[in-house]
This record gives structure tokens, sequence and C-alpha cells, in this order.
């Protein structure tokens, strides 16, 4: 009413800075093709000024676009509008939300989004979202939010949150990452396929319900460019591996066969059969899984499009499975009749008998093991020390083990457990022997060498060059790297903003964003908007549909606890 | 699991009575949670800090191959001229093993073992004559061969008794907990056979006698039966029973022989003591089960008298005791002699497999090089 006659005592202000890195970290992962989503509790005013200093929203955008009406049907006005300013007028055939008219846009989305040139930026406010969020107004809203670069939810409560991030996974087939700090954004987290906590100031709820935590935002880069996409790498290399050495070594027997009446005669010997898996091609491959590094983690960071490999599942589908399954098959073929070939009329050097069944196993166990061993020397990019230790290793103890066998103590022991008495010595003693487990390993690996190569030489993948580069960068030493500094433009807004719009306890009240408590809200006792900045990435990928995508391994959800949702002023970041 | 810095292994747990100044629940001043900040680094360094080692931090020293022209190409190269090389030596090799190969089966009706194949006619012996143009340089391996004989069908191959072949007479009356050798474990009337088994009834029981015709006359080359199998198994795989009183036969007390057998095992060789039992040669070349269904075993050696340089070229006559019946089963037998290298028996498909190979090394590294050449010259091209 009136404000004379007071007499201004002072101001207080809050500083809430970002935390360091952020910007490059967007920017980064955006240039990963991993769009990011920003679902924030606060203000409109605040929320863009984010979006600025954050580089996300940029002054020379095309348009921003900003959805704030009160009812549906002015959502629905502003949605629309919005679509056709971005697609231009007339082309309005993906409006409807007809099931077939969906598998035409998601099969042709990723290239239609590509062909959108110019850049648009969507925020909306919470009390617009709960009307968008509706059944017959989410698909237009997943429409614009697709088409657009960048995607700014202010005044999201928790639930909404959840919402937003639960309307992708349905809409897209694409993996969803969810990471926030605050015990307001544990819905969400639960809700994406990967939850990243953010450990701080905010307390730990968000850290206890997540499936990966650290300390800084920025962190986020290297887990995605690094350690996720290495991740990816080394769980499609072990697979492809796994399938291949299974098959080379199980469908001998299934050549075997038709020599030996089909009676299911085991070519090799029962104690192989039992220690093959186990002992002697298991650590490698292993060591494989555990250290492999296609490139360098520097070289990660720097080539963030090195991680689209993972978003279209191009390392391990059909196609690849049918590849190392095939290669199993030539492998196991090989295996069988060379040394079939050899010892059909084969004896030793002394004349004495050496095409018998025993010898036979010996040497195509032994060419089996070496052969295995070659191709996972020959997968295997980054050689440490454990590597080594365990391929070779794992040779040894394959000899160490065979001659044990087949030694006379172990045999006067157990007669009739070690039958096989006396072969390794009367057989690996013969240069023809050794002449066949030559011939068949060479046989077997060559071609991949030759393919891999030609490969490489003519299509080239990203990571090929890369590798090269990196090789390059080795041999020339290291020298000063000139780092690419995302460019900040310069902004004319201010890094402070000013509000006074009416508060928003009509919409607590009028209950639009109470739904009925589903399991993964029902920790919240009140959905107010608590303040926070939580930011949602949508990695689209095309093809996986379910959650376990070989980005996150280690799901750990930790059981619902009662989180408190204190509702502190903190914003530390 | 994975590691880098900032992951918090354990929760800090924050208590709310350091942060006094928060129960406020208003605004506070920036200064308060900056010392908490400091607070928080300080006591994180020790505590929650991941362990920095080249090991967990996935920084280990290592070497990092990738498939260059420089490599590969020479490479494959190397290994085919090195693969050629062998080829020709393997071939070449088995070009200079000399082998005389002859089927006795008798399956036609004009060979010479054709009477022996009708069933009636018992302890038939028929007479192969062949000639050598050459000498047949020594040493000289007698093979017997069978086609078209699964000794590596499964349930053939565990019808065995371990037990017994390691003399263990307690199983000679009594059967181990794993042998498998039934049907031939007892005969009609219920006698235990030893050694039980398929594999030992099937012996291979034809006997041969060679013959050089001389002018006319029958001039007998000697055969030596010692040592024609594996040196573990006569001495450490098969123990013959302790004899009991000093004799062998005493042993088997009890027992009987196989059903196809034509004497027991204690009598398999009546002219040497040393030979019977489990430990006679012929046993345990036939025990060493063939891998593939067409095989030949070792039967003797020429290596003695007149003979030891080979044999001569000339006429010569096979006697064979024609006693094993293989026409039921359409298989066929036949005998080979050879003489033997550091390769082995003649066996011309390693030759050709390693000339093959190496072939195609040599022309793929071309191929090779001249896609590298061509990706590397359009590519500068671009450039």
């Amino acid at each position: 009413m009136s404000l004379i006659f007071l007499k201004l005592l002072g101001a207080t202000a809050i500083e809430d800075k970002l935390q360091e890195g952020v910007p490059e970290t967007i920017a980064c992962l955006t240039l990963a093709n991993i769009k990011i989503w920003v679902l924030t509790g606060d203000k409109l005013e605040t929320a863009m000024n984010i979006g600025y200093s954050c580089n996300m929203l940029r002054d020379d955008m095309n348009e921003v676009f900003i959805i704030s009406g009160h009812t549906m049907v002015e959502v629905r006005q502003e949605l629309r509008m919005a679509k056709e300013r971005i697609m231009g007028p007339g082309k309005d055939k993906f409006s409807s939300g007809l099931d077939m008219e969906k598998t035409e846009l998601y099969s042709s989305d990723s290239v239609f989004e590509e062909t959108i040139i110019a850049e648009y930026a969507l925020i909306i406010n919470g009390h617009s979202l709960a009307h968008a969020l509706e059944a017959d107004l989410e698909q237009i809203l997943v429409d614009v939010a697709c088409l657009c670069k960048t995607v700014i939810c202010c005044r999201v409560t928790p639930l909404q949150k959840a919402l937003v991030v639960e309307l992708i996974k349905r809409h897209k087939r694409a993996v969803t990452l969810a990471i926030g700090d605050g015990a307001n954004d544990v819905s969400m987290i639960k809700t994406a396929h990967i939850g990243v906590g953010i450990s701080g100031q905010e307390g730990m709820q968000a850290v206890l319900a997540s499936d990966y935590s650290f300390a800084q935002f920025r962190y986020l880069q290297r887990l995605l460019l690094v350690h996720g996409r290495w991740s990816y790498h080394r769980m499609c290399n072990f697979l492809c591996y796994f399938f291949y050495k299974n098959f080379a070594f199980t469908l001998v027997h299934f050549w075997y066969g038709f020599l030996c009446g089909f009676s299911a005669q085991t070519v090799y010997d029962q104690w192989f059969i039992t220690l093959f898996n186990i002992v002697y091609t298991s650590l490698p491959v292993l060591a494989m899984g555990l250290f492999d590094q296609d490139v360098n983690e520097q070289y990660s960071l720097r080539y963030p499009n090195l991680y689209r490999p993972g978003q279209l599942n191009q390392l391990f589908n059909k196609r690849k499975f049918f590849t190392c399954t095939l290669q199993g098959v030539c492998t196991s073929f090989i295996l069988f009749f060379i040394p079939y070939g050899a010892f059909m009329s084969a004896v030793r050097d002394d004349g004495a008998h050496i095409s018998d069944q025993q010898a036979f196993a010996v040497t195509i166990a032994t060419s089996l093991v070496i052969v295995v061993s070659a191709q996972i020397g020959l997968d295997t990019n980054y050689w440490t020390a454990v590597n080594h230790f365990f391929i070779w290793g794992s040779l040894a103890v394959y000899f160490a083990i065979l001659f044990a066998m087949h030694s006379d103590g172990i045999f006067t022991i157990f007669p009739n457990q070690f039958p096989f008495i006396g072969t390794a010595r009367n057989s690996l003693n013969q240069k023809i022997v050794w002449l066949v487990i030559l011939l068949t390993t060479v046989v077997c690996i060559m071609p991949m060498v030759a393919v891999r190569f030609i490969k490489a030489d003519l299509y080239p993948t990203h990571t090929d060059k890369v590798r090269l580069l990196q090789q390059a960068s080795r041999r020339q030493g290291p020298q000063e790297q000139n780092f690419r500094r995302v460019r900040r433009t310069s902004s004319r807004r201010s890094a402070y903003a000013f509000a006074h719009q009416q508060g928003y306890g009509e919409l607590i009240t009028s209950g639009k964003n109470m739904k009925v408590p589903t399991a993964s809200t029902s920790t919240y006792p009140l959905s107010s908007p608590a303040r926070g900045n939580s930011v949602v990435k949508n990695s689209v990928v095309s093809g996986t549909t379910d959650a376990a995508e070989t980005n996150s391994t280690g799901f750990r959800r930790e059981s619902d606890q009662n989180q408190e949702v204190t509702v502190e002023d903190l914003e530390a970041r | 699991m994975y590691n880098f810095p900032g992951f918090i292994k354990q929760a800090p747990i924050i208590r709310k009575t350091d942060r006094a100044d928060i129960c406020l629940k208003v605004h506070t001043v920036s200064l308060s949670f900056l010392s908490e900040d400091i607070r928080m680094k300080n006591e994180g360094k020790s505590a929650q800090r991941p362990d920095n080692t080249a090991f967990t931090q996935q920084r280990l020293p290592a070497w990092q191959p990738i498939l260059s022209a420089g490599i590969v190409i020479p490479g494959f190269l190397i290994i085919g001229l090195a693969f050629i090389g062998i080829g020709i030596g393997l071939f070449l090799t088995s070009q200079t093993i000399q082998v005389q190969e002859m089927d006795y089966t008798g399956v036609e009706k004009d060979s010479p073992c054709f009477r022996c194949t009708i069933p009636s006619n018992l302890n038939c012996t028929c007479e192969v004559t062949f000639s050598l143009s050459t000498l047949f340089t020594g040493p000289v391996f007698f093979y017997y061969g069978l086609s078209n004989y699964y000794q590596n069908f499964r349930r053939y191959g565990v019808s065995k008794d371990y037990n017994q072949l390691t003399g263990d007479t307690r199983y000679f009356k009594s059967r181990s907990p794993e042998e498998d050798c039934s049907p031939y474990s007892y005969d009609s009337n219920n006698n235990p056979i030893v050694p039980c088994g398929a594999i030992a009834n099937s012996i291979f029981n034809d006997t041969f006698e060679l013959y050089q015709i001389i002018n006319g006359t029958k001039k007998q080359v000697p055969l030596d039966g010692r040592g024609i199998s594996w040196w573990t198994d006569y001495n450490i795989k098969y123990r013959n029973p302790s004899p009991v009183n000093g004799s062998l036969a005493k042993a088997f007390d009890g027992t009987v022989k196989p059903i196809n057998w034509p004497r027991p095992a204690y009598e398999l060789d009546l002219t040497d003591p040393n030979n019977n039992g489990f430990l006679n040669q012929d046993f345990l070349v036939w025990m060493r089960r063939a891998a593939l269904p067409q095989f030949r075993k070792l039967y003797r050696r020429i290596t003695d008298g007149d003979y030891a340089a080979g044999l001569p070229a000339g006429n010569y006559s096979l006697t064979v005791h024609y006693n094993y019946p293989v026409l039921s089963f359409d298989g066929r037998k036949k005998v080979v002699f050879s003489n033997v290298s550091w390769m082995g028996g003649k066996n011309n498909f390693l030759g050709l497999a390693y000339l093959v190979v190496g072939s195609l090394c040599v022309v793929m590294s071309v191929v090779m090089l001249v896609v590298y050449a061509k990706f590397k010259f359009s590519d500068d091209d671009d450039a």
C-alpha cells in the first residue's frame, strides 16, 4: 500500500554459482550427440539465465519458445505454434498421435532432426508442463522438444521430473540418464535408465538413490565419454570373443560326428573339456574385459563423437553376432579337417602308431588353445603387464597341465581318471604334429588379420583414425597440446536476474501436480517445487529398448529409504 | 567399480549439528558454506579419495599395437615364403617315401583270398604275390590297414576295464564300478572274461608271413615284432597281473578268454614268453584305438638279417592266415609296406596344404600391398 515513510536498512542476496566446468561439459556432451534437458525448480528467469550462462541458450539462436499457458487449450496452442514455426507452415503431418505415423516418425526422426539446421530452444514451466504431460498433448510435446536443441523446464516438481523422464523413455527408444544433487531429484534419478547423483551440499539422498555418484558435474564427461565408452567396447569385444571361442571349441565334435558314426565320441580328453573354459581361456579374456582401451582417455575426451558407435549399437548387434559365430564355425572346421587330412595316414618317425584317438585329441586341443590365444591377442588393443601375464601364462599352464596329466605319476595314483598317459610325450615330440599345429594356427588366424587390416584401410572407422592419431602423437613425443576451448559467446545478458512475478501457490493447492502416488514417488510426502538445478540427459539410441544398455554396468539401486525433504535454501554447487 | 576423481566410495555423513547455522532455515551468508566447503575438502582428501594408483585409475603402462601396413604386409610375405619352403620340403620328403599297399579282403572272385571270405572256410590261408621294381630301402615297416572300421565309436571305446589292464586281479572276477564291458563281460556260462570289453574282443587276428621268391624258392623274410607299441603303453599303462607260483596262467584262474580269441591272454605268443598277457605287443597296438575309420597299425618291422638294408627288388609272396571277417560291415583289409622319414609316413596332404597356404599368403600380401598403396595414394590425392 504505501512504501513511503520506510527506511531502507539493507539488502541481501544469494550468489548461486554454477560448478566449474559445467558449460564445457555440456558442450562436450552435445558434441557426443547427447541431448541435454534441464529440469529445474527455479523460476523462469533464473532458469533462462542458467541456460545462458552454461551456453545452452545462445543469443544467436533462431527462436526461444516459452510455453507458459495456464489452460490446456493455451498450452496446446502454444505448442502447435512452436511446431509450425520450426517446421514451416503446412508440414503438419506429424501432429496426430496415430501409432502408424508414430513409427514412421521414429524411424526417420534422427534424420529429420538433423535436417533442422536452425537452432531452437523450448522453455516450459511447471504449470504448462502439467497440462502438456496429459495423454493427448504428450506426443506434440515430445515432437517439439526433440526438434529443439535445448529444452529447459522450469518450476518443475519432483514428480514432473520423473514424468518427463518417463515420457522420453516411452516415446523415444533412447537411453536416459538423470543427474541431480538434491532430494527433489531422487524420483527422476530412479526413473531414468542411469541415475547419477552429485554429492555435495544438498545432502546424500541423491547419492543413495543413484547408480553412480560423484562430486562435480563435470565428471559426467569422464563417466560417459571415457568409462562408459570403454565399458561398451570391452563388453562387446568380450561377448564376441566368448561366442567365437565356444563355437570353435564345440563344433569340432559336430564335424567329428560324421567320422565316428555319430556316436558322440568326444574329440578331446575329458579333462581338457573341463578345464578349457575355466583355466586355459578364462583369464586372458578377463584381462581384456578389465583393461582394454581402444583409445586413451585424453583422446576419448577430445573426440566426443567416438561415442556414437555405442549409441548406434554398432559394436555388438545381430550382424556382429552372426559374424563371430561364423568365424567360430569356420575355425572349428579348419581345426578338425587339417589334422584329419594329416592324420589319415600318419605314423611316427619310428614307424609306430600316431593316428590314434588320443594323439588326435592332443593335436586338436593344442591347436585350439593356441588359436584362441592368438585370437585374444589380436583382439586386445591395450597390452598391460597383466594381459601379457595372463595370455602367456595360460599357454604355459596349458602345457604344464597337459604334461602333468599325461605323466606316469598321476596315472599310477588314478589309473581310471587319466587314461591319456604318455600321449603328450609321444605325440608332441613328433615334428609332424607341430607342423600340423602350425598350419592350423596360421590358417585360422591369417584371414582374420587380413580382413581387419583391409577393413581398417578401406573403411576406417572413427575409432581407427583416432588410434592412428594417437600412435602418431605418441611417436612424436609429448608436445604442447592445444585443447579446444569451448567458445563462450559473450552474452548481453547479465548474470543477475530480477523476478517479481506472483508465486505458484495456486498451482500447488490446485492439486494439478498430485497424481495417484506410484511406487517410485511414494517416498515423497509433499511435492513442492524444491530448489535444485537438475539436468536430464537424453542420448538418442536407435535399437535397444531395454535398460540393460551396455553403457551402464553395476546398477545398484539403493532401497527406498525414508527421505526427508529438507527445504534448504542453500544452493551450493 | 569405475574409480575416477570424485567418486565417493562411502557416503560422508554431514552431521546436522555441524551446520548449526543452517537450522535457521533462512537466507544464510555464502561465507558459511564456503567454509563448510573447505572443511569437507580437507576431510575428503584423506577419507574419501579413491586409490590413485596406476592400476586402479587405469593408467597402467601398456603396449598398444596397431595392425599397420609395415607389420602385416611383410609378415604375410615372410610367412608365405616360409610355408612354401616347408611345403616343398614336406612334399619332396613325402615323394621319397615308398609305399606298397595291397588290399587282400577278397571281394572280387579272382582275388587270391576270395575263397577265405566264405564263412564256412575256417583256418583259411591265402597267398598274395607282389613284386618290387626297386630296392625298398629299410627299415621297412609292415602295417595292416582296415577301412570302414569305426574304432572311434564311443560305445566301443569305453568298453574296457582299466583296472584289469593294470593287472589288478581284484577286478578279474568282480567288476570295477566304472567298467562298461558288457556284453563282453561274461560269457554264456557266466564266467568272467579277462580282458573284458569290445576292444579286446575284436583284436585283429590275421597273421602274415613274408617270403621272397628267389629262383622259384621261397625265402622267409624275418619279421620283428618287438617294440611296435608305445614305450609308455608297454611299461606303464598296461601291467600283467603278478604271476602266481611263477606262472602267469595261474593268475588268470577262474576267468575265460574273450569270445573271439583263439587262445587266452597268457598264451597269446607261444614263442616269446615275455610277449604274453596284457603286454603282448599286438594287443597293445590294437588297444590304442584309432581316431578315424581308415587306419593302419604296425604289425612288424623288417630290420634283420639280409633285409636290414631293405627289401631288394624282386618277387614276393605274402601268406595270409585269414581269420578276421570284415565283409559283414563292408570293411576292407590291406597290408602296407612303408618306410619312414623325419615326418613319418607318406603324407602328401600336409606338403600340399603348406604349399597352398604359403602361396595364398604371398598372394594376400600382394593384394594388401595394392590396396594399401591405392588407398594411401588416393588419400594423398584427396588431401
